[in-house]
């Protein structure tokens, strides 16, 4: 019998299905439609599908990595070698070459024989030539006016009404310093006053601002700067003491001081000068002068103090009897110094300027003691060696020629400047500046016929003796409502600018004009000739 | 010795003359007639203008060869006579 395959279900390629199940037809046994037992029969088709790769295809998904990009960056490191270096300036050496002895004296003279006709004959030419008459070169900017560089004032102390009682340049030219107090005040003050100082060549100079300002328990009537130390200043004050200030320490300036001792000044210190120690001369000592008639000599020693090293004392009996003085001794009256200026041709020659308005002429080196009673631990001498005829009333300031040896100017209350030399009593010529008084003169330290002198009523004047004998040749008005000059200072190392300072506590630098500041040809000896005016 | 001293005392003698030294090759003061810090500054100074003078001369024309120097200032003339060993400097006033 044939059997029929019932089609089972067929199964689909790529399924993960379960194969189609082939149905098997169960023979049965002979009946009708069951094929009857061992009999053949075919069955459907059953497919397995095939787990190979390779058939079941690759599957496959697209991944990418990618390195990020390098940061690169370039440095360099260096170690440096440091190296320490120290700058000093050192006062300077004086020179001291001496020409050597030993040379070929033979060859000298041949040289000398060799050269002499040459120059013999130049002389000749040079003395007789008028080639250069006439002939001016100007090497500088000629300057025709005298103008106001700076105005500088303290305003605090000007608050205070007190005035400019002094002024000083230092000793590079480039600080001004001044004082203030008060000088019309006759009793004991106990007024706080100002030491102030500017510096002119600093970029941002403020003319309000001082560089440097001490506060000072008393009024200052006097400063001076270190002739080399640019820094050091020296004051005296009202109440006798004089003090040393180093302007370059701000916290504390102080340096030296007097104290009051029974050394001290028992009156106003008029005037303070620097002066090389003997033997010693790059070291200073502080001269001061008072109104109580004494001159001291300090010298600075450790511990801050100043001690006394040299005194002298003005007492009237030993005033040499030069010229006739109105003033009868009676007892040692004292006479009182206002003033004092030392000759730059001999070191310890200095004039006085007194009270009485009689000049002395007085050395440091007398010997004489003087007739005081005034204690003091050094014994006092008296310095005077020589009087002069006095003025119409208190000499307010002295000041010696710098080119000359003999001259000196003193001027004074009775607004008249003398002329002195120091040869005869009389003056050689006496100039009236002013109706008002004359508080103080300077001479010029570049024209020996030029000076300086400010006025009560507020004009510094300046004089040229070469051009004018009778009247100023510049007038500068300082003050505007008159109110008296009280100083002046020429800058020695800047020579055009002057310094003057007023009542109303400002102080002006005048920049002067080139014909106060540049030599003419004959002037030394122009000068000269007026010393030698002396009447015989 | 007396050759020179007269010579010298010749040539200060003259009209108008403030000074005179002689100074060597090295710029060292032999004689002079002024004081000492003047002296030495003059010869240090007029020592290097005079090598600086002839070095000039001789740049410019080397035949050439300076003779004499002479400095005019307002207040004097300076006359240097220069050799190979010595150099001889007068300072005078002139007239006007």
């Amino acid at each position: 019998m044939a059997t029929r395959a019932q089609p089972g279900p067929l199964s689909q390629a790529g399924s993960a299905g379960v194969a189609a199940v082939a149905t098997v037809g169960v023979a049965s046994g002979p009946g009708p439609g069951r094929p009857g037992p061992l009999q053949d029969e075919t069955l459907g088709v059953a497919s397995v599908p095939s787990q190979w790769r390779a058939v079941q295809g690759i599957r496959g998904e697209t991944k990418s990595c990618q390195t990020a990009s390098i940061a690169t960056a370039n440095a360099s490191a260096q170690a440096r070698n440091h190296v320490d270096a120290q700058v000093q300036t050192e006062a300077p050496v004086p020179v001291s070459v001496q020409p050597p002895s030993q040379y070929d004296i033979p060859r000298l003279a041949a040289f000398l024989r060799r050269v002499e006709a040459v120059v013999i004959r130049e002389l000749n030419k040079n003395w007789q030539s008028h080639a250069f008459d006439g002939f001016e070169v100007n090497w500088t900017e000629q300057q025709q006016m005298v103008s106001c560089l700076y105005t500088l004032g303290y305003p605090p102390a000007q608050a205070q009404g007190l005035h400019v009682t002094s002024i000083s340049w230092n000793s590079t030219g480039s600080v001004v310093a001044c004082a203030y107090g008060r000088l019309d005040h006759g009793d004991w003050s106990t007024l706080k006053s100002f030491v102030c100082a500017w510096n002119l060549d600093r970029r941002d100079l403020r003319p309000q601002q001082p560089s440097a300002v001490v506060e000072v328990p008393s009024a200052v009537l006097c400063l001076a700067f270190h002739p080399t130390q640019p820094s050091h200043v020296a004051g005296g004050l009202y109440s006798g003491e004089v003090l040393v200030w180093d302007l370059s320490r701000l916290e504390d300036p102080l340096l030296w001081r007097t104290g009051l001792t029974d050394d001290t000044h028992t009156d106003p210190v008029s005037q303070v000068v620097w002066l090389p120690e003997p033997g010693h001369s790059h070291r200073f000592q502080v001269l001061s002068v008072a109104t109580d008639g004494k001159v001291l000599l300090w010298q600075g020693i450790g511990a801050g103090q100043l001690q006394l090293t040299e005194g002298f004392a003005l007492v009237m009996q030993q005033l040499p009897r030069s010229t006739k003085l109105k003033k009868h001794p009676h007892g040692e009256t004292e006479v009182g110094a206002t003033a004092v200026a030392f000759s730059s041709f001999d070191p310890r020659l200095f004039i006085l300027g007194t009270e009485g308005g009689f000049p002395l002429k007085c050395s440091l080196a007398a010997g004489e003691a003087a007739l005081t009673r005034m204690p003091s631990s050094v014994p006092l001498r008296a310095p005077a060696q020589f009087t002069f005829s006095p003025h119409g009333g208190p000499i307010y300031s002295v000041s010696c020629s710098p080119f000359h040896r003999n001259l000196f100017l003193s001027a004074g209350t009775d607004g008249h400047v003398h002329l002195y030399s120091m040869l005869q009593a009389p003056p050689l010529t006496s100039l009236q500046l002013s109706l008002k008084y004359l508080f103080a003169v300077r001479w010029s330290p570049v024209r020996p016929l030029v000076f300086a002198a400010a006025s009560g009523k507020g004009d510094v004047q300046l004089f040229d003796l070469q051009k004018s004998s009778q009247k100023p040749t510049v007038l500068i008005k300082q003050t505007q409502d008159e109110s008296p000059v009280y100083c002046l200072e020429f800058n020695s190392q800047q020579t055009q600018l002057l310094a003057a300072g007023d009542a109303q506590g400002t102080v002006k630098v005048w920049q002067l004009s080139t014909e106060f500041t540049e030599q003419g040809p004959r002037e030394a000896e122009d000068l000269d000739c007026l010393a030698a005016e002396v009447a015989t | 010795m007396t050759d020179v001293e007269e010579t010298l005392k010749r040539i200060q003698s003259h009209k108008g003359v403030i000074g005179t030294m002689v100074v060597n090759a090295e710029g060292i003061p032999i004689r002079t007639t002024l004081d000492n810090s003047t002296t030495v500054q003059y010869a240090g100074l007029l020592h290097h203008l005079t090598m600086k003078a002839k070095s000039t001369v001789r740049d410019i024309d080397p035949q050439n060869d300076l003779t004499f120097l002479r400095i005019r200032s307002k207040k004097h003339e300076i006359m240097v006579a220069p050799d190979k060993e010595y150099l001889l400097i007068v300072i005078q006033n002139p007239c006007e």
